[in-house]
This record gives structure tokens, sequence and C-alpha cells, in this order.
């Protein structure tokens, strides 16, 4: 919306950045660290320290909030870059969760080496696919195309789950046994609380470092005026298979670790509810920035907890309320009150100064 | 014989319900090109508020035919504070109109709890037709989208009011420049489209009896059968309808049911990749 006048005032807007970036350098002072990475580090602090002052069971709840956290950055990878509205991303990782869940089964496989990359290519194919099918082709697809073929993707792989015996029907996969490093086992509680955040971080950075690239840069435009970018020679088409691809893939991910951490699968887990409510955490955090669907998803699932006891029934018509206020009136999310809109959009491809020394 | 006529009878009653759930999602769909995920929360509140006259002792009918007038005055009422700032982008109309169709079910799911609540039939009983029995509600369901159906037609094709929806339709800036209040028309036509679905609602809950989740069931359906019959026109929205609504009660009887709904979307979204402006296209009545 407002960001694309941003995205395409940032290449010329480049050149006197870069030389006052070349005098800050120059002059001995330490950069200004900026918003966003204040907002970041202080995330990643608290998210440190969180096991060390929390009592167990919240230790649990804690890693699963940060399994759907990564759930939600790969919902954010390919909405809030790509401009893909995948309303079916617990398809992915749901899939995932269930082949996992029937490898440990059927074939005993439960090491981490084998069960996370497992996860994370069932994620893969399945996206890979269900991309290939609805957004390659000879015709444009719609956004709203896109929007209802991922939605009843997941609807129908949730149908399909409960009414297929090997897969446990109504039930799902119970009694997963837990994941295994060697002959270690890791349950729930702390360590698999900093393997979530050890893991989380990893694939952040690597979304970090795939946004902040040339290919980020096509993203953006893509995000923001597609025919442009197409009028520019990119295969539109191909680059939103890959970004839905790879978000596909971390959702995989994603779900192979949840899948471990609960200790069973459920039909639930590909369904509508949980595409939908991804969907809630990144628009409430704001859509466009990594960190913004770590924090929606780390607000909503807080607020969702604390008020559990009193306000459940409530809870829901509340938040319906905030996501609409946030729509109507703060459609870049929370993230927006504090990171302004030109470091969201940000800068793109190699460091400014190495291409400064390039040219001269 | 007697079997295949019941078979057929339970098929056109199926696809007459989804017939009527799509009529208003489709002409929302066609006139503000936004797809309205409130929809299906429309049609439970023509539910819940057949339920609520029930419960306070009014004849089922007084709530049925209150349903469709308050659940229009509540989409009038959304369309001028809400819906009317989504138009220019159909995404954010998606999201926004599913954050509305939340506090909708979550507000109702509060109202009744968990349970399945259970309206009985204004007219019961079943038609004898020799020595097979057909359910008279169903049958009233039949008849009534038949004359929603005709109704609609009528006033699209044959009054001012029709001619003027249809004017905005194709061109809006054209209407607006003959002097065609088009916020009115869109206004109208958005309420029209939840009275719509809150009659389809009302007419149902017997069937279906009244849960938090009665909408989410037609809500995909529905999408998919306007999205194959094709975005702006009338009849396109009405003929996807009919033929997945066929499909989604014909196939259960050759096939696992759980096959066959997964069945019908695979087709459904395989025929809307090839042919993405649907089975009627063009714009018009």
């Amino acid at each position: 919306m407002g960001a694309a006048k941003q995205v395409v005032h940032a290449d010329p807007g480049d050149g006197p950045d870069v030389a006052m970036a070349e005098t800050r350098s120059t002059g001995g002072a330490a950069a200004e660290p900026s918003i966003l990475l204040i907002v970041e580090g202080g995330v990643l602090l608290a998210a440190l320290v969180l096991p060390l002052v929390l009592q167990d069971y919240l230790t649990v709840f804690a890693t699963r909030v940060l399994i759907l956290a990564l759930f939600a950055l790969s919902f954010d990878l390919v909405w809030g870059y790509a401009g893909i509205m995948s309303f079916g991303q617990a398809l992915f990782f749901g899939c995932a969760g269930y082949g996992v869940a029937l490898l440990a089964r059927d074939l005993d496989i439960t090491s981490i080496f084998l069960v996370l990359p497992a996860g994370t290519l069932i994620g893969l194919a399945v996206s890979l696919m269900l991309g290939g099918f609805l957004l390659l082709g000879r015709h444009q697809s719609s956004v709203i195309f896109v929007a209802l073929g991922t939605l009843t993707g997941s609807y129908a792989a949730d149908r399909l789950a409960r009414g297929w015996y090997y897969l446990g029907g109504q039930n799902g996969i119970p009694s997963i046994p837990p994941m295994t490093l060697g002959s270690y086992d890791i349950t729930e509680g702390p360590v698999y609380y900093y393997l979530a955040l050890g893991i989380l971080v990893v694939v952040y950075l690597l979304c970090r470092f795939l946004v902040r690239s040339q290919f980020g840069l096509a993203l953006a435009g893509l995000r923001e005026n597609e025919q442009r970018i197409a009028f520019f020679g990119y295969k539109t088409q191909h680059l939103k298979a890959i970004v839905f691809a790879v978000g596909g893939a971390i959702a995989g991910l994603a779900g192979s670790l949840y899948a471990y951490h609960e200790g069973f699968v459920w039909p639930s887990m590909l369904g509508v509810v949980l595409s939908t409510q991804v969907v809630l955490y990144v628009l409430f955090g704001g859509s466009g920035t990594l960190i913004g669907a770590v924090i929606g998803t780390l607000i909503i699932e807080g607020v969702s907890f604390w008020l559990s006891d009193n306000y459940r029934d409530v809870w829901p018509i509340i938040l319906g309320v905030l996501l609409l206020l946030v729509i109507l009136f703060r459609p870049l999310g929370l993230i927006s009150f504090v990171v302004g809109e030109r470091e969201r959009v940000g800068s793109f491809g190699a460091k400014a100064k190495e291409k400064h020394n390039a040219a001269s | 014989m007697a079997s295949a006529f019941v078979a057929a009878f339970e098929i056109l009653s199926f696809a007459a319900i989804i017939v009527l759930v799509v009529l208003g999602l489709g002409i929302i769909a066609s006139m503000m090109g936004i797809f309205n995920f409130a929809q299906g929360e429309f049609v439970l509140l023509g539910a819940y508020v057949t339920y609520l006259a029930y419960g306070h002792g009014l004849p089922i009918w007084a709530g049925m035919v209150a349903a469709p007038v308050l659940v229009g005055a509540l989409g009038f009422a959304l369309e001028a504070l809400i819906i009317r700032r989504f138009y220019a982008a159909p995404i954010v109309a998606m999201l926004g109109t599913y954050a509305l169709g939340l506090i909708i079910r979550e507000s109702v799911r509060g109202l009744i709890g968990g349970f399945y609540l259970t309206v009985p039939e204004p007219i019961g009983g079943s038609i004898d037709i020799g020595t097979t029995h057909i359910s008279t509600w169903r049958l009233i369901i039949i008849v009534a989208t038949v004359l929603v159906m005709g109704a609609c037609y009528l006033l699209l094709s044959r009054t001012s009011f029709g001619l003027r929806v249809r004017a905005t339709l194709e061109n809006p800036s054209l209407a607006r420049a003959s002097g065609i209040s088009t916020p009115l028309i869109y206004g109208t036509a958005f309420a029209f489209g939840a009275a719509l679905a809150g009659l389809a609602g009302a007419l149902i809950v017997p069937v279906f009896s009244l849960f938090a989740d009665l909408g989410i069931r037609f809500l995909i359906q529905g999408f998919v059968a306007v999205m194959v019959g094709g975005v702006g026109s009338f009849i396109g929205p009405v003929v996807g309808a009919g033929v997945i609504g066929t499909m989604s009660a014909a196939l259960p009887w050759v096939m696992a049911p759980v096959v066959a709904d997964v069945l019908v979307f695979v087709l459904a979204i395989a025929f809307i990749k090839f042919r993405p402006q649907g089975l009627i296209a063009g714009r018009g009545v």
C-alpha cells in the first residue's frame, strides 16, 4: 500500500545514504543501531532468559509459542514479502507433523537428524506441488484464486485426515516417542525450548538474509506492483512458487517440531482454524517485517493464555475486534508503532560500502 | 425406481440449500468484487434469530420472516461502517470480513455455548408419493429457493432498481456520472446479500440444527461455487452452486463420503485453474 512509493524510492535514495554512512564510519562514531535491531535483540534476549524465570509448565507453553512463531514466520514470508495469500499454511504444518508421526510410529525413526529434515522436506514437497499447481501455468492466477485454493486444500486435507483410518481418523496419531539425539531423549522442558529457540533464530536469520538480498528486492517489487516486475523481465510466477515452497518448508519444520513437542498429531493441525490463526498472528504483529510475525504470535498466544482462566469465552471476540481495528487503522500491524516505514522496507542487496568501493 | 426418486430428491434439496446460501455471496462478489468471509456467519445469524423466536414462544415462521430483515439491516449497517472501506483492496476485504465473521461467530458461540440446538420444522411431516415419502420441509426449501431465484431475477432484469444495479455492476464510474448513487447501490446490494444469507439460515436450521460453526460448513463450498460459476453475473454463481451442490450430494451415493467431499473440491479447483472465468463468463443478469 503505502510501501509502493518507498520501495521505488529506496533505490535512488541509496546515493545520499551511502555517503552518509561513509562519513559516519570514517568519522569514527559508532553507527546508531536501528529500532528494528533493538526490537529484534530485545525479543531474543527476553526469549533467552525466559526459561530461567518461568515455572516448568510455563516453559512448555513458551516452547509451543516459539514453534508457532516459526510457523508464523513461514506465513509472513509468503504473504508479507511475496504477497501470496496462503490461507492454507497449516496444510504444510500438519502434513509434516503427520509425516514425522508416521515415521516414528511405523519405522521407529526418531533421530533429530532425520526427523527435522524429513519434516522440512515434506513441507517443501507438498508446497511445491500445491504451489506449482496454483501459481504456475498459462493463466496468471488471481490472488483470490490462490487464497481460495490454499484454503480449500487445507480444508480438504483436514477432512481426509478425519476420515482415513491409517492416519488415526478423528483422534489422530497419539503417543509419539520423544525425539532422540543419539541415545539422549529430547523431552519437553528447557532443552526443547532452547532447541526450538535455536532453530527459530537460525531460520529467522536465513529469512532475514533472503528478504534483504536482491531476491528480496524482487519480492518486494512483486508484492507492490507485480506487472512492473514482470515488465522488468522477472518470471513472477517462478519467484512466487519459490517463495511459496520456502514458506512450506519452514512450515514443515515447525510442524515436525510441534508434533514431537505435543507428542501427538490430530486433524486440526491441518485445518482451516490453524491456517487462519497464523494469519491473525502475522497481521496483528505486522506483516512484511519478520519480527512482526514473531511478536504477533507472542502477544496473541501470551494474552490468550493469560486470559484463558477467566475470559475464555470473551477472548475470541476481543481478538476479532482487535484484528478488525488493526486492519482498519494499522494495516502494517503493531510493529508499525515503533518501526518506521523506511526501516520496514529497508535496503537490499550487497552492503552499500562494498558497492561504493567497487565503484571507486 | 422409488429409491432413485428419493436419491434425486435428496440431491435436489441439498443443491437448493447451496444455491440459497450462495446467491447472496455471489451477488456481493459480483457487485463489489469482494469475497465476504462473514457470509457464513450471516447464515448463522439467520438461524440464530429463528431459534430465538422459537425459544421465546413465538411461531417459528415469524422468526423466519424476521431473520432476513434483521440480518439485512445488520448487513446494511456493517457495509456503511466497515465494509465500504475495503472495496479498493480485495485481500484486505477478505481479512476484514474474516475478522467480522470471527466476532459474530464467537459472539453466537458465547450466547448458545457449544451445543447443537434443534428447531422443529414449522411444517413437519412428509408427503407420500406412491410408495415413497419425501420430507415436506425439504420440499418447501426447494420451492422457496426457486421463488427467491425467480424474484431476484425479476428484480434485476425488470425493475428500474435492477437496471441501476446492473449499470453499477458494469461500469461504476459511468453509472455515477449518470446520477446513480453507487454507494447507496452497494449498500443495498450488500444488505440484500446478507438478507438472503439470513433467509437461508432460517430455512435450513430445522435440517441442520443450530451450532456456532454452522456457517463455516457452507462458506468454503459457497466460495468454490461462486468461482466455478463465474463472478460478475447473477446466473453464474447460481449455476455454480447448482453444480457444486449436486455433486456434493450425489457423489456420496457412489463412493465413500470423505473421498467424495474432497473430490468435489479438487475437481472444482482444477476446473477454476483451467477456466478462471468460470462456467458462465460475462456480465449482466
